[in-house]
């Protein structure tokens, strides 16, 4: 193979942005090490950020890429956390943890139903989504924080998903073995080859087949379950909820799906790209912190890398398939 | 080529009404093997309507189709493509977004075991693909990954007629193949067709262009306004003389049966 043709092959990735950025990244933060990007701490936060955020971008950016959109992921997220530790006190943690995914898998297949069965625009179907769950959060834990037994923090479940391994959070390896699985069946399945099929041309999917319902009620309901996934492993390891847990995490998702190279108008995106989208907005963010940047400028700069990331991500594959 | 002596596809006294409006009226019509039918009329004439009965959209409100002898009742996309009745529109049926490979076998992707997962056999996509667009004639330099979004309108149509030929459609349903598509590769459209026809399948070719499908049709259908108003072999009339059905709207009154 040519060096060319690598190129070539590289520019038609979806995610060919998110790796250049990425990479691009780690050397600005070797280079210019602001407070310490390498340091113990900073990777620890910044791999176990990745891996919560990137959980919840990799389902949404299975939504996104059929051309629809899931914006009930952080309600979601926070239902089902808020679930798990409820439930955790009565039926123990393995339970919980079951009772709890059928929640986020039941909110999926409800958002599904709507969209796919009513014909619904799935933008307002999850936006009313995203106001019910919350609803239900705030109704349900009247308010006040819960946490998890001290009994329940050394379950073996708990620690499996909350725990330790090699210094990193056991959640950043959960993550890794969710982003290869994904990355697979988007590429590798007959249900990835359908999820991108409908994005691209649902009429000319539909034409050769495709079960244009059943393939977006697999991506909805792999959303929610991913966002419940993740709110279960960000409480597994710090067992404290609060009713604000999982704001505005969908919009986080999203745009770390579009910079890991997701098409809004469906068609084309990457679990790869989504991990690597939740990894450049974390670390930028803590090298904000680290910079003693004002918090709030974090959201501003997530608006800048969106933008960044998208002319980038057009830029890019453009100049390479030309190659 | 039939089983039974029966015409691979009949389709007796159809009526089909959306609501007040009647789309087909009382269409009888039979279809042979190693047949190409020419199945012209004007624009909301009830050709395409005709057709989704055949492919399984609509189901007719009144009277029956069958297929290789066998009554249809239940009618589904799903069927059709089962009984392997295809049908090749211009603006469907190939994802711009994806590769040759993964279009050709879209809906029905082979799968091969690793560790009991199914993957997508790369392998047969790839060379069963590019087998194809060797025989249907595009470009030495179009590979099997390459995305369909690079291809010419004529490439386009080529990768779908070839499709229907190597899944093993016994009639193929060419919905308006040649709009939009420069001399040559209409030529090449046709001449695939004819192909088609030769190896044994039931082509039906629908168009508004009667000159043009005169000269490779065995028969020709004429509809007006949901009612057929000729049926006839391409040699027992003229293109002209066709042309001149059309533009009367059969308002001549004999409807010309030969069938």
């Amino acid at each position: 193979m040519t060096p060319s043709s690598v190129l070539s092959r590289l520019g038609r990735r979806a995610d060919v942005g998110a790796i250049v950025a990425a990479a691009a990244l780690l050397v600005v933060f070797t280079a210019f090490d602001f407070n310490g990007f390498w340091s113990f701490f900073t990777l620890l936060n910044v791999s176990q950020y990745t891996a919560i955020l990137g959980l919840v971008a990799v389902g949404e950016s299975l939504v996104i890429l059929t051309g629809e959109i899931d914006l009930s992921v952080g309600s979601i997220y926070g239902l089902t956390a808020i679930a798990f530790i409820t439930f955790a006190a009565p039926l123990g943690v393995p339970l919980a943890f079951l009772a709890a995914m059928a929640i986020a898998i039941a909110a999926g297949l409800i958002n599904a139903f709507l969209v796919v069965r009513a014909g619904m625009v799935s933008m307002i179907v999850t936006l009313s989504s995203l106001f019910f769950y919350r609803g239900i959060i705030y109704v349900w834990s009247g308010g006040t924080a819960d946490s998890l037994s001290k009994a329940n923090r050394v379950e073996w479940l708990t620690n499996l998903l909350g725990g330790n391994w090699l210094w990193f959070e056991n959640g950043f390896f959960l993550f890794v073995i969710v982003v290869i699985a994904f990355q697979l069946i988007l590429t590798a399945s007959r249900t990835g080859n359908h999820l991108l099929a409908i994005g691209g041309d649902s009429a000319s999917a539909h034409s050769r087949g495709v079960d244009i319902g059943r393939a977006k009620t697999f991506a909805f309901a792999a959303s929610s379950a991913l966002a419940g996934f993740s709110g279960i492993v960000t409480v597994a390891d710090q067992p404290q909820t609060h009713v604000t847990l999982g704001e505005q995490m969908e919009l986080q998702a999203i745009a770390a799906a579009v910079v890991g190279g997701a098409l809004l108008t469906g068609g084309r995106g990457s679990a790869i790209g989504a991990a690597l989208g939740a990894f450049i907005i974390t670390s930028v963010r803590y090298e904000l912190i680290g910079m003693g940047a004002p918090s709030s400028w974090y959201i501003t700069f997530v608006g800048i890398v969106l933008v960044i990331a998208i002319i980038v991500n057009q830029w890019l594959s453009a100049t390479l398939r030309t190659l | 080529m039939t089983t039974n002596g029966a015409p691979l596809v009949r389709m007796e006294n159809i009526d089909l009404r959306f609501g007040r409006f009647e789309a087909l009226k009382h269409v009888s019509v039979d279809f042979d093997a190693g047949e190409l039918v020419g199945l012209v009329g004007d624009n909301g004439a009830g050709k395409t309507t005709l057709i989704r009965v055949l492919s399984g959209l609509y189901t007719p409100t009144n009277g029956r189709v069958f297929f290789d002898g066998k009554e249809i009742t239940y009618f589904h996309p799903k069927l059709a493509i089962e009984l392997g009745i295809e049908t090749i529109q211009q603006a469907v049926g190939l994802c711009e977004n994806l590769s040759i490979a993964r279009n050709f076998y879209l809906g029905r992707e082979p799968v091969r075991h690793v560790l009991g997962l199914p993957f997508l056999d790369f392998t047969k996509m790839r060379d069963d693909s590019r087998k194809v667009l060797h025989d249907f004639g595009l470009r030495a330099n179009v590979g099997a990954d390459d995305e369909v979004s690079l291809l010419s309108g004529g490439e386009r149509q080529s990768i779908k007629i070839g499709r229907s030929v190597a899944f093993k459609n016994r009639v193929i349903i060419m919905d308006e193949p040649t709009n939009h598509l420069s001399v040559r590769e209409r030529e090449h459209v046709n001449h695939l067709a004819l192909q088609l026809r030769d190896q044994g399948l039931l082509v039906i070719y629908i168009t508004h262009d009667i000159f043009q499908v005169h000269k490779i049709a065995d028969r020709i259908v004429i509809l007006e306004n949901g009612v057929k108003i000729a049926d006839v072999k391409s040699g027992e009339m003229t293109s002209d003389e066709l042309e001149q059905i059309i533009r009367e709207g059969g308002r001549t009154g004999a409807s010309q049966e030969v069938a």
